[in-house]
């Protein structure tokens, strides 16, 4: 996501704020012998409160494992960490196409799923089970739009609405860079392919529907911060942007509204910096935030949904109306093929990799 | 100084310790500077297998987006430097000449936005400057224009928030310069006969013209390394060179290539900064000109 790009001031001072607040845990004297500590680099803010609150503290607690927190977790960190021969992270939290990259340099571990608990691994789709990654908290790109502009049922329901601005007038904002791959998806989608005959992806086909919807686009925005705020002010009518975090502008009284209808869903995954010290600790902790259980206390706190289909059965029917991986908005969606993005092309480059580079010259050349 | 030396009979020891001074700061430049800037030499021009390779620089040639972004790039600047200077000088003129009060008022209106964050100076021209923000809101409400204008994510945007955001760079260097003319100057020209415009041209002007040299060039060489203004404001015709790096760095992880592009940003702001250092001399453009 782009998420790393967007470090904003405001989240600095948040994320470190929060690192303060988690001060006394790690001053706390274990009562038992020192069990060592791990490093999990989050993206911060009220997430990684929210991870703290029902994830670190009970696994502190289980454990007498100290988790700290850093972030945010760039690829390019982590090989400063690496080259310097000084790695501190051991856990990341990240999307697919930042642990592909890192993948690609050698930054990561693989993940021995034989050493995770069978019984919490069944619930959690196997296409979120990728070797670098583990998928643990899932977003996605959905049609998130101003309800001043499109009262609800009148709004754009599909990604050809989006691309049509004849019946459909207004501002539309998509994403370009801060690493982020191009949404050709959704630009397919709107060109009439089924989202469940999506991959191999036909790129060509893409970037032409991407070439119309070109001048419907107001801005191309760099980060989903400002993407949810040029939908809420209405300097865009419809944004391509993450779902949940329309949810969240939703809940804090922002007039949008998020369409989840062919959605591209994608996770964020846990990942292992190879190298790290404390790698039974590591999957110790694994074991512990995959439950179900657990998952289900995060998604009450933040409205992404959890990768665990077990989590479930731990959310009544309101608190899971809006998370996108409930059944009823599972099924409208898609799951973005790591596969198919992390596949390596006769040119040496990944799929995200190539297309993320043709994504910036596209933009700069054809304006 | 001399006295102290002769009195105490120990003139070398004393002219030998302000370059003792020095090592420190040498040190420190050598750390944090020098060094970083061979590595990034080192990894725009070394192969792993051959030791030296053209291979980033061939790439570039045949990149003709990153040569585009390099042309928006100056493009950007160079019209940032003349809004820069054509709102600057009248303003400093204003602040060399206006009484004590006037001109503490004139100083605060360009230092206090100098002080705050970039950040949040572009943000505030995305209120200003939105489809619903104050400008539209006011020109609507006039009945000047019936639908809002583009004002915002497109080059126009970028050209106020950058040269809001600069103008300071142009407005002390010229006013440093004004302020130190011989005010006997203009006032001979003025009691020869000539017009205050024919005072301001041939006098004032041409002898603050260092000043507005150094403002053009700080202003310049600040605007080619541009990046969140252009990011915040801008539309997909106003992506710089600086966007590009950052992508190629953090997301590609092509540091070679991202290396070779550093490197002609900065050997192109080297070339401009010798153009003015030349111009107008180095001490001007670095600030440690010394006081006549």
């Amino acid at each position: 996501m782009l998420k790393r790009a967007s470090l904003t001031r405001r989240q600095l001072l948040i994320g470190v704020a929060s690192l303060q607040s988690a001060g006394p845990f790690f001053h706390v004297t274990p009562a038992r012998a020192d069990k060592g500590e791990i490093v999990v680099a989050g993206w911060g803010g009220s997430r990684t409160t929210a991870m703290r609150e029902v994830m670190f503290k009970p696994f502190e607690a289980a454990t007498g494992i100290r988790v700290k927190d850093d972030g945010p977790p760039e690829a390019a960190k982590v090989k400063v960490q690496a080259d310097s021969g000084n790695i501190t992270w051991d856990i990341l939290d990240t999307d697919i196409p930042a642990i592909l990259t890192m993948a690609k340099n050698g930054l990561l571990q693989k993940i021995d799923y034989a050493k995770l608990d069978a019984g919490r691994l069944a619930p959690i789709p196997k296409v979120l089970q990728h070797e670098f990654g583990l998928g643990h908290l899932i977003y996605g790109f959905n049609i998130v739009y101003n309800t001043k502009t499109f009262a609800p049922g009148k709004h754009p329901q599909s990604w050809a609405d989006v691309w049509n601005g004849e019946a459909f007038k207004g501002g539309r904002s998509f994403p370009f860079r801060g690493g982020i791959s191009p949404q050709l998806e959704v630009a397919l989608a709107a060109d009439g392919v089924a989202i469940d005959k999506m991959y191999p992806l036909d790129v060509e086909r893409a970037w032409k529907a991407m070439d119309r919807v070109r001048p419907l686009v107001t801005k191309w925005y760099a980060n989903h911060g400002e993407a949810l705020q040029l939908v809420s002010k209405g300097e865009v009518d419809i944004c391509c942007t993450i779902g949940p975090r329309g949810i969240v502008a939703k809940r804090e009284g922002a007039p949008v509204e998020v369409e989840y209808a062919g959605g591209k869903l994608a996770p964020d995954n846990w990942a292992i910096v190879k190298g790290g010290k404390n790698i039974d600790a590591v999957y110790q902790f694994l074991n512990f935030v995959i439950d179900g259980k657990v998952q289900a206390e995060l998604a009450k706190r933040i409205p992404y949904g959890p990768s665990s289909q077990d989590a479930f059965r731990y959310l009544n029917e309101a608190e899971a109306k809006e998370l996108n991986t409930a059944p009823h908005n599972l099924a409208k969606q898609f799951w973005n093929d790591i596969a198919w993005w992390g596949a390596i092309g006769p040119d040496g480059k990944t799929n995200s990799e190539r297309e993320t580079e043709r994504y910036a010259k596209w933009m700069v050349q054809k304006s | 100084m001399a006295i102290l030396q002769r009195h105490r009979g120990k003139p070398r020891a004393w002219r030998a310790r302000p370059s003792l001074l020095l090592v420190g700061a040498m040190t420190f430049a050598a750390a944090v500077y020098v060094i970083p800037m061979l590595t990034l030499m080192s990894w725009a021009f070394r192969d792993p297998k051959t030791g030296f390779t053209l291979a980033q620089a061939i790439k570039l040639v045949h990149e003709p987006a990153y040569i585009t972004a390099f042309v928006t790039t100056f493009r950007t600047a160079a019209i940032t430097t003349l809004m820069c200077a054509l709102l600057g000088y009248p303003l400093a003129y204003l602040m060399a000449t206006a009484g004590n009060r006037a001109r503490l008022v004139l100083a605060a209106a360009v230092m206090i936005p100098f002080w705050t964050s970039v950040l949040a100076r572009s943000l505030a021209w995305v209120i200003l400057l939105g489809k619903r923000g104050l400008v539209n809101e006011w020109l609507l409400a006039s009945g000047l224009i019936s639908v809002p204008l583009p004002l915002l994510f497109n080059s126009i945007g970028v050209q106020i928030g950058m040269t809001h955001v600069l103008l300071p760079f142009m407005v002390l260097p010229i006013w440093s310069v004004l302020m130190r003319l011989d005010p006997a100057l203009p006032r001979a020209a003025r009691s020869l006969g000539a017009t205050p415009a024919r005072t301001f041209l041939e006098v004032s002007l041409p002898l603050s013209l260092p000043g507005l040299l150094a403002g053009c060039t700080l202003v310049f060489i600040l605007a080619v390394g541009f990046y969140i203004t252009p990011a915040l404001l801008g539309g997909d015709r106003d992506i710089t060179i600086a966007g590009l790096i950052e992508m190629v760095v953090r997301d590609l992880l092509d540091w070679p290539f991202g290396a070779m592009l550093s490197l002609i940003l900065l050997a192109i702001v080297g070339a401009v900064f010798a153009l003015g250092a030349r111009l107008v001399g180095a001490e001007r453009l670095t600030g440690a000109e010394q006081r006549p």
